[in-house]
């Protein structure tokens, strides 16, 4: 028997997912630190943290630093790289019946295939999800998702070899995010999810040196919101895919800003340090308010977005 | 979960002890754990920060956590301007905890600064230890100057003798607590000994020079900024030694914060 709540089932390039909220990649670990905190099995789905063809040990310390409303991180995508990934980390995340999206990164197109293949072969993935914000050692280091002609040679080889759908996920470090999501459109992709994080820095001024042994980091949290959600809105006016919304996401106000511009769901990253069932608060609040509007399903919700509806 | 604050007290210049009540199902730490607190609703300070613990009570009704902390930075800025009644939201207790060995001979605590609070704790928990009543406590304690000595009453209470430090002179040994320590390092032999510290990265790395080749038994509790404290972020890592047995980089809110000192990789 159904629930008399209302329908929150979307439909993310072929993934149907029972309520758009996701966990964003490299927030929510392989989910096993998350299962003392909330239910795993209400999410939408959870995107696991990036794997790569080898493991990588990361950057050395310090790796994170608290920024005006935010964080960044620097990292360095560390992970145990796919094998592992398949082996130990998918057969636990396989439990909650809930769909699991691998995030995927390379650093040549080579590795982006060679990923794909095995989790495709694997059977234990929903979906791809492709980090393309990370350089192409083959063209000096120029970032794939900066590049329309490598972003849409990923797109195009990843899903020559997989019948997963897949998801890319666009940097918002470049000129035009508009033109890179049309371009892994044409190329392909089955949905698109954006930003990944912003590009930034922070120096300690006693001893003049970065905060980050990396010296630049990806900013995330509650400062990158406007952005993210300015180019969520524009990039879902310009393509026919679904697009995914990431970016400051706290709370469900914060979500629904989202899916009223346009996305067809949502990612939720450095909430889950904050607050690790900041999800499932979330899944709760869209309720709520659906309910409160007299909305039955949220497709109805999704890009009612009234450009007009403030001028006189 | 949210706790209410019975006490936000400075007790010397920037340091202040925290007091919170909190609903009876928050689980009692272990000596060195962490717990994270926030001002909730805040998105700035965005992250919540990690705290060892000094105090725990349970009593019927609650339970009380009580947090001895310096302010840094604007984190700790934010807590110390709570006020008694407010609410503060405690996570936790969250990380690895010291080993702890009744049957030893002497027990060895040496702090730096606030490194003080957790090991207070830990120093309460081996006095609490009915197994543990003939062990011998000594506590090596350093600060910038005897004001900073925060909490020393309390250790003495605890600790059969208490040696101090300041880098002005103007309590105990002048210079560093590590070179006070040392005077003393024959005497606790590597069998019947344990030695347990908590302070600056500094201090934590001259201590290691002093007991490398000794087989004595020596954790540490490190620091490291934090983001989640439950292991997702991968943020808080400290490099170990090769063949640390836990790959290269270790998690301090999980595979840490309690470390033993022969496995970290000081660069």
């Amino acid at each position: 028997m159904k629930n008399a709540g209302p329908e929150m089932q979307v439909d993310i390039g072929g993934l149907i997912i029972k309520n758009p909220v996701l966990t964003a990649s490299g927030t929510f670990g392989y989910g096993s630190e998350y299962v003392p905190y909330l239910d795993i099995t209400r999410l939408g789905a959870i995107i696991a943290k990036g794997v790569s063809l080898e493991p990588r040990a990361g950057n050395k310390p310090p790796r994170i630093m608290e920024t005006p409303c935010g964080m960044l991180n620097a990292i360095g995508l560390e992970n145990p790289g796919v094998h592992a990934f398949i082996k130990e980390k998918l057969p636990f995340l396989r439990q909650f019946s809930v769909p699991v999206i691998a995030n995927v990164f390379g650093e040549t197109i080579d590795d982006f295939k060679r990923v794909t293949e095995l989790l495709s072969e694997s059977k234990g993935v929903d979906g791809l999800e492709i980090n393309i914000s990370c350089p192409n050692v083959k063209k000096g280091g120029i970032i794939f998702g900066s590049d329309p002609d490598m972003a849409h040679a990923v797109t195009r080889e990843v899903k020559r070899l997989t019948d997963l759908p897949v998801i890319i996920k666009l940097t918002p470090n470049v000129t035009d995010i508009c033109l890179i999501a049309e371009t892994v459109e044409e190329g392909g992709a089955d949905a698109v999810s954006l930003i990944n994080t912003l590009t930034g820095m922070s120096v300690d001024i006693e001893r003049r040196i970065p905060h980050l042994a990396n010296v630049t980091g990806g900013l995330s949290g509650p400062a990158v919101k406007p952005i993210a959600l300015r180019m969520v809105w524009q990039v879902a006016k310009r393509v026919k895919i679904p697009v995914i919304g990431i970016g400051g996401i706290m709370n469900a106000s914060d979500a629904l800003e989202f899916l009223i511009v346009g996305a067809r769901a949502v990612q939720i990253g450095t909430a889950n340090f904050i607050n690790p069932s900041a999800t499932t608060d979330i899944i709760d609040g869209i309720e709520d308010y659906l309910k409160r509007h007299n909305i039955d399903d949220i497709n109805d919700l999704i890009g009612t977005f009234d450009e007009e509806g403030n001028a006189c | 979960m949210n706790g209410k604050i019975v006490k936000n007290q400075q007790i010397s210049a920037g340091h202040f002890l925290l007091r919170v009540t909190l609903a009876e199902s928050f689980k009692t730490p272990m000596p060195g754990q962490f717990v994270m607190m926030r001002d909730p609703g805040r998105i700035d300070p965005l992250l919540g920060r990690p705290f060892g613990v000094y105090g725990f009570e349970r009593s019927q009704e609650e339970v009380t956590v009580e947090i001895l902390y310096k302010v840094v930075g604007k984190g700790t800025l934010v807590l110390s301007r709570l006020r008694e009644s407010d609410f503060v939201e405690v996570l936790g207790p969250y990380g690895r905890a010291f080993d702890t060995y009744p049957e030893a001979g002497k027990v060895v605590f040496i702090c730096g600064g606030i490194g003080v609070a957790p090991i207070t704790y830990l120093a309460q928990h081996y006095r609490s230890l009915a197994a543990a009543r003939d062990v011998e406590l000594i506590c090596y304690y350093g600060a910038s100057k005897a004001e900073n000595l925060v909490g020393i009453e309390k250790l003495k209470r605890i600790c059969s003798r208490v040696f101090t430090s300041t880098d002005d002179g103007s309590h105990g040994f002048q210079g560093l607590i590590t070179e006070r320590f040392s005077a003393d390092i024959s005497s606790y032999a590597a069998g019947s000994s344990k030695i347990y510290a908590c302070g600056p990265r500094s201090m934590l790395k001259e201590l290691s020079e002093l007991v490398a080749g000794n087989s004595v038994f020596c954790q540490i509790l490190m620091e490291e900024r934090m983001a989640c404290g439950i292991g997702a972020c991968l943020g808080c890592t400290v490099l170990l030694k090769d063949g640390g047995g836990r790959g290269e980089h270790a998690r301090v809110c999980m595979e840490g914060p309690v470390f033993n000192i022969g496995d970290i990789h000081w660069g």
